[in-house]
This record gives C-alpha cells, sequence and structure tokens, in this order.
C-alpha cells in the first residue's frame, strides 16, 4: 500500500518530518518497505503559458515556442511535441533546471535555432508513464510558480506493508486513524453532502440477497445524468501517487474511494444490466463470465456473483463483468457497496487465480459498517464530478450484521504481560483513542466494545498488544528471565552429533550440506533403483528435479564432486550429516532417519613439497568408516558385496556387530561418465541410528601392563585369494592369551613371490600382565600362529 | 718451577681458546693432560721436587690442571653443538611447514552451534522435530486454521492433504509442550520449506526456534533474552529494536532488528520474530493461560549467516562449492 503523505494530510495534522513520520509509523507495526520523495530531484521548474508557436526553419518535427515563465523576456523553447495550443500552460524547466535522474537543462542549439530551456510531459517530470505529448495543466494554474509544488510532486510516499491481520490498514483513512492515535490528535474523516433527488432508487432497482452468510451486507445506490469523462488533475495525482493509473471519473471515483476509506466499491452500467436489478446469488452449473480483465471464467456452483435477473454481472468482491462495465456511453450507473464473507472471497479468488485490490481487502475483512460511508462518499463525488443525480434512498440489504463484540481487559493482567506498568487510565486512553469503546469499568478492568473494522481482535490478549504497542515497544525495559531447568531431555544425540561433525572436520574434510529434496531420476542417475526409488513425493514441486524427498544423500555428493571438478578442483575431501525421507504409509508421517556420507576423490592429502602427493583410494574409505566407529566405541566392519553405485571390484558392505548398515566403495565408471567425471570417486553412506543407539558408556581403564612386551613378525605366502582379515584373525584365536596385537604391516605381490600367491607381513606384540615373558614362551606362542596358518590357508613361512 | 707452571697453564688455556674443531682440541688435551703431557709430566715431577717446596707446588699443579680440564670441557660442549650444526643456515623457514589436514564445518551448522551454544549458556535446552509434518502440527495448533489469512504468506509444500513440509520450526514448539508440563525453555534448530526460490529465498533453509514458558514470563524478559542473543551474536555496541508484528501464535508480537553496517550502506536490517504464545497455543497445548505465560522467537540462520558474513547469494549454501565453503 502506498500511502501519500500529502493525501493524508487531510484526514490528520502531521507535523512530524517525513523520517520520524517514518519511524512513528514503524514502530506502530507499519512496517516501511520504501520511501519515495518524487519530486526531490527536480530544480527550477515553473509552470509557463505558451504564447505563440512557429515552425522550425530547419526541421519538419519541431517547433519554436514562445513561452512566458512569469519573468523577464518570454522563453525561446524547441519542442518535438505536438499537442499543445497556444495559451496551454506547461511545466517549464528553465536554464539550470533539473529533472529526475539528475537531467540538467542547458541553453543549446537545436537545428540551428536556440531553445533556452524544456517543457516538460508527465513522464519526464516523473509523474506519470505519459510520453505522448506535454503535460497540459489546468487553465488556472499560476504562471511562474513552483511546477513541483502545483503538481503535488512535493510529496512523500511510503510504500508500507499491511500484515494479514490488520487489513484496516489498506486504507489512507485507516492509516490516519492509527496515526491519530499514537499522535493523540484527532482523525477528521472528509465530510460532504450528498444531494438526493427523485425518483426513488427502489422504483428503479432492486437487490436481493440469496446467500446471506456469504454477503452479509450489499448496499446499492442508481446514479443519472452521469457524464463519463477524465478525472480532474487532483484526483489523477493522488490515484498515481498510489500506483494506480486513471481510466475515467466514475472508475477513478471508486478507486479513490477504495484507497480512501478501504472498503471496495463497484460501478454498473445501468441500462446493461437485465431488468436493472441485483441478485446475489452463487453461480449455477456452467456459467461463466467475461470479467474486466478481459478473461472468461468458468464459475463453479460455491462461487458468490453478483448477477442480474439472467445472468452474472461480476465475480462477487473480485472482479466486475466486461458487459455491464461503465463506458464512455454510460449516462445511469449502479454502485454497489458490500460486505463479503472473508472466506469464500478467499477460495473463490484462489480458484481463479485472481488476486485484486478488492479481493485482498475482502479476504482479509473489511468493515461491514464503512460500506454505507464508502456508497454516499462515492456517490458524492460522482455528483460533483460527474455531474450524476443520486436517485432518492439507498438499497441497503443487511440481513447479517455482525455480532457486537466485547472483550474485557483486566489492567493488572497487562502489566503481568507486558513486564511494564502502564496506569488503568492510560491503557484506557489508548484503546479508546484507536476506535475501542470503553463500556463497563472499575478499578482493575475495562470492558470494551471492539470497533467493526478490528476483525483481529478477538481477546485480552490482542487488547494488551493494543496497548504494547502505544505505550512504545522501546519503552519496555528488558530483563532477563530466570530459566528453570528441568531433568528432561528433548534430543539426546544433538551433542554427540555435533561433535562428530568436528571430529570429522578435524580428519581434513569439508562439511556439506545439501538440499533434501531430490527425484527419482537423480536416484537412478548415480545407479541406484528398488528401495531408493521409494521417495517420498510433493504435490506441488518447484520442479522436476525436486520432485521427493531425498532418499539417499549419494546423488548429492556426487554432484558436489561434479561441481567442484567443473570449478576445476579436483581434491575433494567432504562429508554430509543429515536426514533421508521414505513413505511409511501404515503411519502418519513418512519416517525420517539421519544418515553420514563420506566422499573423497582426487588427492588423499594435501599436496606438500616434501611428498609425492597419493591420491585417495578405497582404503581411505574404509578408514573413515573405522574412525567413525571409533567415535562411537564400536567396530564397523567392511566386507565384500555388491552394490549398484559402486564398481564390483570395490563395493563394500559396512556393518555393525553383524547388522548392515551401510555401503561403501567407487563409483561405477557408468555412472562417473553420466555425470561427466573422470577420476574414481570413493563414497559411503551409513546409517546413524543404529551408532546412536550405543549407549555413551565411560571407557573402562585397562591396567597398563608392568611388563615389557616381546615384538615378533611373521611372513607368510598365501593364495591371493585370500584376505588378509582372515589370517589376522586366525593368528588372533591361535596366538592365545599373550597375543596382544596383530598388525598387518606389509602386503606384497611381485617378482619376488611365485604367481598367484601374495605375502602378507603381520606384527605381533606378545605380552604378559604377570611376568616377563621368555623367549620360549613367546617362541611356543609363535610357533602356534604359524601352525594354524599353515593349516588353514596353506600358508608358507617366507 | 711455579713459573714453568704458570707458563704452562697460560699457554694451554689460550691453546683451548683457539682450537676450532673437536680434533684439534683433543690433540691439545693430549699435549697436556696425555700420559706423556707436559703437565702431566710436572706432576709427576712433584715428588722429586725438595720438600719444603713439594705442598706448594702440588696444590699449584693440581690447580693447573683442574684450570684446564675445565676449560677443556666446556670448549668441547661448545664445539660439539656447533660441529651438530652444519655451518651454513639449510632450514628455509619461508618453505610451508607440513600443515594438519584441515577441513570445514558449513557455515550454516557453525552459525547454528553458535546460536544454539548462546541459549544454551542460557538455560535453553535443545529440541527437534520431523521436517515432514502434520498441518495440525505446523499451522491448526498454532493458531493458523483453514483459511487464516497468515496461510497466504507462506507458500507451503505438500506431501499429502494433511501432510506438509514445515513451513517454520514452530511445530516443535507445541509438540515439546504436548509431551511436558511447564516450565519449558527449549531452542529448536532445523529445516523448513516453503515454496519460494531467488537469490535471497530458497525453497529449503533453516530456522532457529525458541519457546520459555513459566510463570510470570513477560515481554520486557522477551526482550532481555534478545538483546542479550543479539549483542553477543553481532557486537555489544549493535543496535536492537523491537516494533509491532502479526504472527497467529503470539500475541503481542514483534519484528526485531539489528542497525548494522556492511558495504558502506548501512540501516535497521530484520533479523528475528518474536512475540507473547499466544492463549489459543496455549489451549492445543493443554497449559492454562491464567497461569502460565511464555515467550517465543524465531530466526533464519541463511539470512543471519549472510549478514554476519556479507553472503549476497544464498544458493551458494547448498551448492558444495568448496570455493565457498573454504572461506568459513
Amino acid at each position: 500500500m502506498k500511502i501519500s503523505l500529502n493525501w493524508l494530510r487531510d484526514y490528520v495534522d502531521v507535523t512530524l518530518d517525513p523520517d520520524d513520520l517514518a519511524h512513528r509509523l514503524t514502530m506502530l507495526g507499519l512496517e516501511i518497505e520504501s520511501i519515495d520523495r518524487p519530486g526531490e530531484s527536480i530544480r527550477n521548474v515553473v509552470i509557463g503559458q505558451i504564447l505563440s508557436i512557429d515552425p522550425h526553419p530547419d526541421a519538419d518535427k519541431l517547433v519554436v515556442c514562445r513561452t512566458d515563465v512569469g519573468e523577464g523576456e518570454p522563453l525561446q523553447i524547441v519542442c518535438g511535441a505536438k499537442n499543445m495550443k497556444p495559451g496551454d500552460k506547461v511545466p517549464t524547466a528553465k536554464i539550470g533546471g533539473v529533472l529526475p535522474g539528475g537531467f540538467e537543462i542547458g541553453r543549446r542549439k537545436m537545428r540551428g535555432i536556440e531553445s533556452q530551456g524544456m517543457m516538460c510531459s508527465g513522464k519526464e517530470l516523473g509523474l506519470s508513464d505519459d510520453h505522448s505529448g506535454l503535460l497540459i495543466l489546468d487553465a488556472d494554474a499560476p504562471i511562474g510558480a513552483d511546477a513541483v509544488a502545483h503538481l503535488g510532486l512535493d510529496d512523500v510516499i511510503y510504500e508500507i506493508e499491511v500484515t494479514p491481520n490488520r487489513n484496516d490498514w489498506a486504507s489512507m483513512i485507516g492509516v490516519a486513524r492509527e496515526l491519530a492515535a499514537s499522535l493523540e490528535t484527532t482523525l477528521r474523516l472528509p465530510e460532504f453532502a450528498l444531494v438526493e433527488s427523485p425518483p426513488e432508487a427502489e422504483r428503479l432497482s432492486s437487490v436481493q440477497i440469496e446467500n446471506p452468510d456469504l454477503c452479509p451486507r450489499y448496499a446499492g445506490r442508481v446514479l443519472t445524468d452521469v457524464k463519463v469523462g477524465p478525472s480532474p488533475e487532483w484526483l489523477c495525482r493522488r490515484l498515481m501517487a498510489a500506483g494506480q493509473r486513471p481510466i475515467n471519473n466514475i472508475v477513478d471515483i471508486t478507486n479513490y474511494v477504495l484507497l480512501e476509506t478501504g472498503h471496495p466499491l463497484h460501478a454498473f452500467d445501468y441500462q446493461t444490466l437485465n431488468e436493472n436489478r441485483i441478485v446475489v446469488r452463487t453461480a449455477r452449473a456452467d456459467e461463466s463470465i467475461a470479467t474486466l480483465d478481459g478473461e472468461t471464467r468458468a464459475l463453479s456452483p460455491e462461487m458468490l456473483v453478483i448477477a442480474d435477473a439472467t445472468r452474472p454481472v461480476a465475480v462477487a468482491g473480485i472482479m466486475g463483468g466486461a458487459e455491464t462495465e461503465v463506458g464512455e456511453n454510460t449516462t445511469q450507473v449502479f454502485l454497489e457497496s458490500a460486505y463479503f464473507a472473508p472466506v469464500s472471497i478467499r477460495r473463490t479468488a484462489r480458484a481463479l487465480g485472481m488476486m485484486t485490490e478488492a479481493s485482498q481487502r475482502f479476504q482479509r475483512g473489511a468493515d461491514p459498517e464503512m460500506a454505507r460511508y464508502a456508497l454516499d462518499r462515492a456517490a458524492y463525488l460522482m455528483q460533483e464530478l460527474a455531474g450524476a443525480k443520486t436517485a432518492l434512498g439507498v438499497l441497503d440489504n443487511y440481513p447479517r450484521p455482525p455480532e457486537e463484540r466485547r472483550i474485557r481487559l483486566r489492567y493488572a493482567r497487562t502489566h503481568a504481560m507486558l513486564g511494564a506498568k502502564p496506569a488503568p487510565d492510560t491503557q484506557k486512553a489508548y484503546l479508546e483513542r484507536l476506535g475501542f469503546v470503553a463500556e463497563a469499568s472499575d478499578a482493575e478492568s475495562c470492558t470494551f466494545r471492539i470497533p467493526t473494522w478490528r476483525h483481529d481482535c478477538t481477546q485480552e490478549a490482542d487488547l494488551i498488544e493494543e496497548v504494547a504497542r502505544l505505550y512504545g515497544y522501546d519503552l519496555i525495559e528488558p530483563t532477563i528471565p530466570a530459566v528453570r531447568r528441568t531433568e528432561r531431555v528433548f534430543a539426546p544425540n544433538d551433542g554427540r552429533l555435533r561433535r562428530l561433525r568436528r571430529e570429522l572436520a578435524g580428519y581434513g574434510l569439508f562439511e556439506l550440506v545439501g538440499m533434501t529434496f531430490s527425484s527419482s531420476a537423480e536416484v537412478a542417475a548415480v545407479g541406484l533403483s528398488g528401495a531408493y526409488l521409494d521417495m517420498v513425493p510433493l504435490q506441488n514441486p518447484l520442479s522436476e528435479n525436486l520432485a521427493a524427498m531425498r532418499s539417499t544423500l549419494l546423488p548429492g555428493m556426487v554432484r558436489a564432486v561434479q561441481t567442484n571438478i567443473r570449478h576445476g578442483r579436483r581434491d575433494v575431501r567432504a562429508f554430509e550429516l543429515g536426514p533421508v525421507y521414505r513413505p511409511a504409509p501404515e503411519r502418519e508421517l513418512p519416517e525420517q532417519t539421519l544418515r553420514l556420507g563420506l566422499v573423497l576423490t582426487g588427492n588423499a592429502e594435501e599436496p606438500h613439497w616434501s611428498r609425492p602427493v597419493r591420491t585417495a583410494d578405497v582404503y581411505d574409505i574404509t578408514g573413515l568408516i573405522q574412525a567413525v566407529g571409533d567415535y562411537f566405541g564400536a567396530s564397523l566392519a567392511c566386507a565384500a558385496a555388491p552394490f549398484d553405485a559402486f564398481d564390483p571390484d570395490a563395493s563394500a558392505q559396512v556393518t555393525l556387530n553383524g547388522r548392515a548398515i551401510g555401503w561403501a566403495g567407487c563409483l561405477t565408471p557408468a555412472v562417473r561418465k553420466a555425470w561427466d567425471i573422470e577420476q574414481p570417486v570413493f563414497l559411503a553412506e551409513v546409517a546413524l541410528e543404529p551408532l546412536l543407539d550405543i549407549p555413551e558408556t565411560p571407557v573402562l581403564f585397562a591396567p597398563i601392563p608392568a611388563y615389557p612386551p616381546s615384538l615378533r613378525d611373521i611372513a607368510v605366502l598365501v593364495d591371493q585369494s585370500v584376505p588378509a582379515g582372515a589370517l589376522v584373525d586366525a593368528a588372533r584365536t591361535a596366538g592365545g592369551k599373550l597375543l596382544q596385537r596383530v598388525d598387518v604391516f606389509d602386503v606384497y605381490t611381485g617378482k619376488q613371490v611365485p604367481a598367484g600367491k601374495k605375502s602378507i607381513a603381520l606384527s605381533l606384540v606378545f605380552q604378559s600382565p604377570e611376568r616377563t615373558l621368555t623367549d620360549k614362551a613367546t617362541q611356543k606362542a609363535w610357533d602356534a600362529i604359524l601352525k594354524r596358518l599353515q593349516d588353514d590357508f596353506g600358508a608358507q613361512l617366507r | 718451577m711455579l713459573d714453568k707452571l704458570t707458563q704452562l697453564r697460560d699457554r694451554g688455556l689460550e691453546q683451548i681458546a683457539s682450537a676450532d674443531t673437536l680434533q684439534a682440541l683433543e690433540d691439545v688435551r693430549v699435549r697436556l693432560l696425555g700420559r706423556k703431557g707436559a703437565l702431566t709430566e710436572i706432576l709427576r715431577g712433584v715428588s722429586q721436587a725438595p720438600a719444603d717446596q713439594r705442598p706448594l707446588l702440588g696444590k699449584a699443579a693440581n690447580e693447573a690442571k683442574k684450570a684446564l680440564t675445565e676449560a677443556l670441557d666446556a670448549r668441547r660442549s661448545a664445539l660439539e653443538s656447533q660441529e651438530t650444526k652444519p655451518g651454513a643456515p639449510s632450514v628455509d623457514f619461508s618453505l610451508p611447514g607440513r600443515m594438519p589436514p584441515r577441513g570445514h564445518l558449513h557455515p550454516l551448522t557453525s552459525l547454528v552451534d553458535r546460536i544454539v551454544g548462546i541459549f544454551a549458556e542460557m538455560g535453553f535446552q535443545v529440541a527437534e522435530g520431523p521436517d515432514i509434518e502434520t498441518e495440525y502440527y505446523n499451522f491448526d495448533s498454532l493458531n493458523t486454521p483453514p483459511d487464516h489469512p497468515a496461510r497466504d504468506l507462506q507458500d507451503t509444500f505438500f506431501v499429502r492433504p494433511g501432510v506438509v513440509l514445515r513451513t517454520q520450526t514452530s511445530p516443535v514448539q507445541m509438540r515439546v509442550m504436548e509431551s511436558c508440563p511447564p516450565p519449558v525453555a527449549v531452542v529448536v534448530p532445523g529445516r523448513v520449506y516453503r515454496v519460494d526460490s531467488d537469490t535471497t529465498h530458497s525453497p529449503m533453509f533453516w530456522q532457529v526456534e525458541g519457546l520459555l514458558v513459566d510463570r510470570g514470563v513477560t515481554f520486557a524478559d522477551l526482550k532481555g533474552t534478545i538483546m542479550h542473543f543479539l549483542h553477543r551474536l553481532y557486537g555489544p555496541d549493535v543496535g536492537v529494536r523491537f516494533r509491532p508484528h502479526f504472527f497467529p501464535f503470539t500475541e503481542p508480537s514483534a519484528e526485531v532488528d539489528v542497525y548494522w553496517s556492511a558495504g558502506g550502506r548501512s540501516g535497521w536490517l530484520e533479523v528475528m520474530g518474536c512475540g507473547m504464545v499466544h492463549p489459543e497455543v496455549f489451549r492445543h497445548a493443554g497449559y492454562d493461560y491464567e497461569e502460565y505465560s511464555g515467550f517465543a522467537f524465531g530466526l533464519g540462520v541463511e539470512r543471519s549467516a549472510m549478514v554476519l558474513h556479507a553472503i549476497d547469494n544464498i544458493q551458494h549454501f547448498y551448492s558444495g562449492d568448496m570455493r565457498f565453503l573454504e572461506q568459513f
């Protein structure tokens, strides 16, 4: 909503400077989105009168004018416009004048003739979009006067955001009322004298309401002798200041009164109404209407329409019909001022996809009591500006007047809620200034009757807010509450997950936060199918590739790799910790679980001048998984198993105590190709809930051994197919209690070993808590291990 | 004899001082104190000296030996420490050292941690709720019934009738209140969703919500809590103002601005919404509005991060672009 300060002054005296006014409005809850001073940059533009117009000797499209600017000799101005005649008054920029945008007028020659200024169009002054010719001013405009002030360009336009609860602010009077309350001054409603003349309106028309629940009030007047034509300058200016385009005096008046009172009106061409009467009803099956915007709208039976005897002539509260539109030849007008139920308007406007000034106001709740005032105001303006005669009486059908609402305010309750103590009288005065009517009152409380324009006020808390607003939020002294703690825990895993993220960043990984939207196409693009395609779909997605909630973190991570490689960043080491979703038809809501994703590609570590760079491989991923297991005090195992997204040679299932919780491996070449990635990409995704289920128990201290360990190695040749892990497990069982630790420290295949074989070397730590081990004891355990490796794997000692 | 001793000692000390390698020093030692060394000879000769000179001579000889031995030791350790360092400076400190691996937490999760941390210190506990919510929790229970004008403000993603992607973290307020009686002090971080996408809006973004309910909680307490928080987050000198606004689930409601300067421009920037919990919300939660009162607040994490870090486009957060992520 655009609020013109000059216009606002019609209703309330404002002495604040424009910035202070903006602050005042802001602190009342009227959020200022922008402040525009349209004439601010204009200098030295005055009202001139054209004395003569002569052809330019050397240019067909130019003329040479002599224009009187009220001082000195008339100015010689070369001009390209055609719409003026001698005697017209026009805004004239003198030499040194400045137009919006900083355009400065200098003395210059145009095709050999000196031009001593410039006469302006509406557009050149920033007044309108009209650039078809000069802006011709009223004949009584004073020559030589400042054009900025004359045109009302010395205005300040506040663009305000009206919150949906305060529809009453979507009007000049509404804003003025608020301001008057805040400034402790009076609101001036326009006073006018509407003259009625015979015949009686009842003899010219009638109003019938079939659905009083949807149309609690419908008031109308019939106007005759209407002369449709352009609106006067002041009216056009005000509409333009509010961002509207003038059309003709009748339409402009309805728009003007809408802006002034917040109450939407509609003018029908009386003679186009069949039987000249109005029926408010819902649409019949198969009815349609051609609306003013040139569209034809199919109507459905729950939509409320304004009809004449035979057909819909307007979509109630939203837009009028084209066939009954007021035009140049209209001489009689049926003027509508109604009140429609918000929900009905909201649903119809949504269904038809129509958002209009009228529908916006009706669906947020207009003021039924304003309907009559707005109707009379518009009829009066038509009387003054279009020569209209108003028929006797109002056709006011008001089957459902609003219930009077009363709310009791306990003054102490205000104190308790705000932590500030405005006195009872002060509280009462605030509300009265806002239009609330104090009725039953005692020392502790007061019952107020709620103004009909305040749909938002339904209980005591709403009155407390009114008091708080006028008291001033900024005057409430801040205090720090004592926050009582309880033994409850609402998010038991929060701390553990936060520390996990830090831990992972400590490993050198970047944290990703991905969109949780995905699509089945994206899932398929990483080679996955089956359960991964069982996604939670959205009914109204932004686009096809964001059509469902993600079922896996993998596509997002592959996309991150693709993005970075495109930017020349080939080394990606990252993780994401976030939710995935799955339909759960038997439950109220889909299932949401937490996953950890890991991705590595390119270098495994930052390059350093002192050493060759190592590229990442699958063991970097499995190592990270081990580290994550360690973080949770668990042992995570990776065992070869096929997974659709991964290369069969490098694909593993991640298990926790035998339970599958995820996958790790190397992206298949086909998927890489589809994403235009040439280098190997290593990925893992594990479910976090099973890990979070592991209780955070304290670590139990193991006594530090008092006797030294005995270190031995063992290196054996085995078949290529034997997994190292099997050798380690066998050694661990064969080594008995003395074997404290087994590590693989070398794996070798090549010239030194026969084909089909590999050499695996294990380091063994023997230790006893009771004594220093003798060589003999160590050797015995070592022999047992060797024998087991020989027996189980046909291992040969190297 | 004594003169010879003094001369030997002084010359020895000179030779020790000028020995510039360990080998040269060793040669000096052998010449003086070796088996056939000059001082060794003198010491041996003491027994042959006249008896009346013997004590004096013996004392002087021992003193000379002591002085020379000490000088030899000192010189040796000096030379040793010199010799372990090669002559020319061979460490180039301008070469980059080996950095430990450096990861980067995402700016959004870092900021969430920071925000939650500030409220946690004030006694608020973290609570969570599902991203996919019922309309009841997301709207109806928060005093936003169907056809309420406020629903127009938030374009909602629907999963199916009655089930939406939550448009705010506020439904968690209701879930928490339903689960326990007052007092309640929670802070709720999480993803939220709205049908909107441009340089400052993302269809998915993060909010942090807060709720305090107890006896005697006031709007003044709300102001104090929020101001403390904003001064911690934006700095102790930042200007903070509360102006009336509308939210369906609070009454009175406020929006909070900070006075912020960046890139040569300064002004009030909206950073939070808040208010006193609406009686209808208490009614849905089964809390007694006459006995208890409470406040709630919420803020957009992306918006705060964009203000704090001067980030121009919200889409950076979700791009996975390391050129962005490594800056934090």
